[in-house]
């Protein structure tokens, strides 16, 4: 049974060059037509979510995840199109909505859970067991202002996980709160799961939408990219198909030929006599699209463009890998890995192949440099690239370090 | 349409109960005097109007403290429940934005709320009854329902003002000014006599005007009200709820986009 129909769904934002906000701007205004700036939030969005289906929807920023939500709620009107639930909705956009500073803890519990749609008697029964969850049984008559913001997200979530959804909308909930608050969240929204609770997901935690989600929509720019199997979507996005907007900005391939020789290390971040030249350094994903952004625990290529302007023996090619805080994570180079270049003469590329990346999350950047076989450099781009890695388990930390439990 | 709306609103007459009731909590919260404030403020008004008009304009009517006071206090819900009920939807943006239910609730609840304000300062009232022994009479009966027009005429206003001022904001200080206006136009302070003739008629076309007048006879002056009055009350009161839904119905789509 069909849960949420979404048909041909579009939103437009007026935006007014010139707000008026007054009655009197508007009758002076009355012969001076406003102008307005359209936005196209949604163009021609298009699915069903089934009964006891999870669909997370991604997207970049501003791709219109959360107007779309919105929509669904009810909460924003479509420009034109359609979309019907038909089964009661409850959103989870922001927690602890209709909170008020003034009153008591346990006041305020029995508006908010009013609000998610809780009956009175439920409300008063489960009323302990709210503030027992959120650890807050001694401040049950403490005013809300004198709680700590931590305190007040406990409260909110206790409250609203009471409640009994049908269709459950989420919205990057997720994202406040720390480490053990994300994980109760993702505990409760698979409890959720196993009662065959309808939920639609937004969310930038790449993760959690592959642990929970059955299908993904992939929005960009408020059109709706693809929709299907979440792990294809995840792999779609991630290696968006040569998308520019997600090109980082610091990569400079082009750098200035160095001008200060002296203590070129501390300025210049390209040193070298360029009598072999790295002209470019690319990435390439599993499917061998270039790219910037790739999953954990997938397969990169790193391809080393070079120009020899003269023949050369015995050069040495290496990468190091460093944190986004400058760390160094990670170096090689080919003779270390004992590949030996006899001589090198006009253009080419050497490749670095990394069966699996193991960072977990993160940008990084990428030193890569050509030098002699004793140490001088030919040309050496220091931390000019990086890429960014997206996490897809739920493991911590920067690196995986490949492990197995055993009780 | 219209019995669908009523059964969803019945559905959410604990939401409507509680946003009006913590509402009405809050305004006295933080005041030292709590709720005495509320009875303090009508009997401090009473105080200094009756002493002008009855000193020094002489004033001529019979209960002429209970005349004033309930006066004031019908007007001063009327007065008051417009004035929440206008901010009752800019002023929740957070919930607007984020949660959806039937926005007239907002306008339902802060109506209430004033209701609720109205109905403790209607204490003092009913202690001046018993303090100047006003004879009680069978035609109490009419009260209630020129209370309900009351209600439904302010929450008709109400929708109108709350959904105005979402895209004008300068409808507040315009109501402000056409209360200040229609205290002077209401027989409040006098009754409808001093008004020349020609100009009751006018002033009759006041649906607030009736209420008050009807409120008077029916609770003071041991007298009927006038089934005319009570008509006009009545076919003004759908009329204002109607055109509050009107104008209501059709902004609200954008509220979440404007506020």
């Amino acid at each position: 049974m069909t849960a949420i129909e979404v048909e041909h769904l579009h939103k437009t934002f007026r935006i007014p060059h010139e707000k008026r906000t007054t009655l009197f701007e508007t009758l002076t205004g009355a012969f001076k037509p406003p102008t307005y700036e359209t936005f196209h939030a949604l163009r021609d969005i298009n699915f069903t979510v089934e009964e006891g289906e999870a669909l997370g929807i991604i997207g970049e920023n501003g791709s219109g995840k959360s107007t779309l939500l919105k929509i669904i709620a009810n909460i924003l009107r479509p420009s034109s199109g359609k979309v019907t639930a038909l089964k009661k909705l409850t959103p989870f956009l922001e927690l602890g909505v209709g909170f008020q500073s003034d009153l008591t803890a346990a006041e305020n519990i029995k508006i908010y859970a009013t609000i998610m749609g809780m009956q009175k008697k439920e409300i008063n029964d489960k009323l302990d067991e709210i503030l027992e969850f959120a650890g807050l049984e001694n401040f049950r008559d403490a005013k809300l202002k004198n709680f700590s913001s931590g305190m007040q997200v406990r409260l909110a979530f206790s409250t609203a996980i009471q409640t009994d959804p049908e269709i459950l909308l989420m919205d990057e909930v997720l994202a406040v709160g720390d480490m053990e608050f994300q994980q109760k969240c993702l505990d409760v929204l698979s409890q959720y799961r196993k009662d065959g609770v309808t939920i639609v997901f937004v969310s930038h935690d790449l993760g959690a939408v592959r642990r929970f989600c059955d299908r993904t929509l992939l929005l960009n720019k408020g059109e709706q990219i693809v929709l299907g199997d979440t792990g294809d979507v995840i792999d779609r996005y991630v290696y968006g198909g040569g998308e520019e907007a997600s090109t980082p900005s610091n990569i400079k391939n082009e750098s200035e030929p160095a001008e200060t020789e002296d203590s070129p290390e501390d300025k210049n971040p390209r040193w070298g006599d360029k009598t072999v030249e790295i002209t470019n350094v690319e990435f390439y994903d599993k499917f061998g699209n270039k790219g910037f952004r790739f999953n954990s625990f997938d397969p990169m290529t790193i391809k080393i463009f070079y120009h020899a302007h003269k023949k050369v023996f015995d050069p040495v090619f290496g990468i190091a890998l460093y944190s986004e805080n400058g760390e160094n994570l990670f170096g090689t180079n080919t003779e270390l890995k004992t590949v030996e270049i006899e001589t090198l003469e006009g253009k080419g590329h050497v490749d670095l192949i990394i069966e699996r990346i193991p960072m977990i999350t993160g940008r990084f950047l990428l030193t890569v440099a050509v030098h002699t076989h004793d140490q001088k450099p030919y040309d050496w781009h220091d931390k000019q690239y990086s890429f960014d890695v997206i996490p897809t388990g739920r493991d911590a930390g920067l690196f995986e370090v490949p492990c197995n439990w055993k009780i | 349409m219209i019995v669908k709306h009523l059964k969803e609103l019945y559905g959410y007459r604990n939401l409507i109960w509680q946003l009006a009731w913590s509402e009405f909590k809050l305004r006295y919260k933080n005041s030292i005097l709590g709720y005495f404030w509320s009875l303090l403020e009508p009997l401090l008004m009473l105080l200094v109007l009756y002493v002008v008009f009855s000193n020094l304009m002489r004033v001529q009517v019979e209960y002429y403290q209970l005349f004033l006071l309930l006066g004031i206090i019908l007007w001063g819900f009327f007065s008051r429940a417009t004035t929440i009920g206008m901010f009752s939807i800019v002023g929740k943006p957070s919930m607007v934005k984020k949660i959806y239910f039937p926005r007239d609730i907002f306008v339902i609840s802060s109506c209430i709320t004033a209701l609720l304000m109205s109905i403790f300062e209607s204490l003092i009232f009913i202690m001046f009854m018993v303090f100047f022994r006003v004879p009680i009479s069978i035609n109490l009966v009419y009260v209630p329902l020129i209370l309900s027009f009351l209600f439904i005429i302010s929450l008709g206003f109400s929708l109108i003002l709350s959904a105005l001022n979402v895209f004008y904001r300068d409808v507040q200080f315009i109501w402000q000014v056409l209360l200040q206006i229609g205290y002077f136009g209401t027989p409040i302070l006098y009754t409808i006599d001093i008004f020349p003739k020609y100009l009751q008629k006018f002033v009759l076309l006041n649906p607030i005007a009736r209420i008050l007048i009807s409120a008077r006879d029916t609770i003071i002056y041991s007298s009927p009200a006038k089934i005319e009055d009570l008509l006009f009350m009545f076919l003004s009161s759908i009329f204002f709820l109607l055109v509050g839904y009107i104008i209501f119905s059709r902004l609200e789509p954008r509220f979440a986009e404007e506020i």
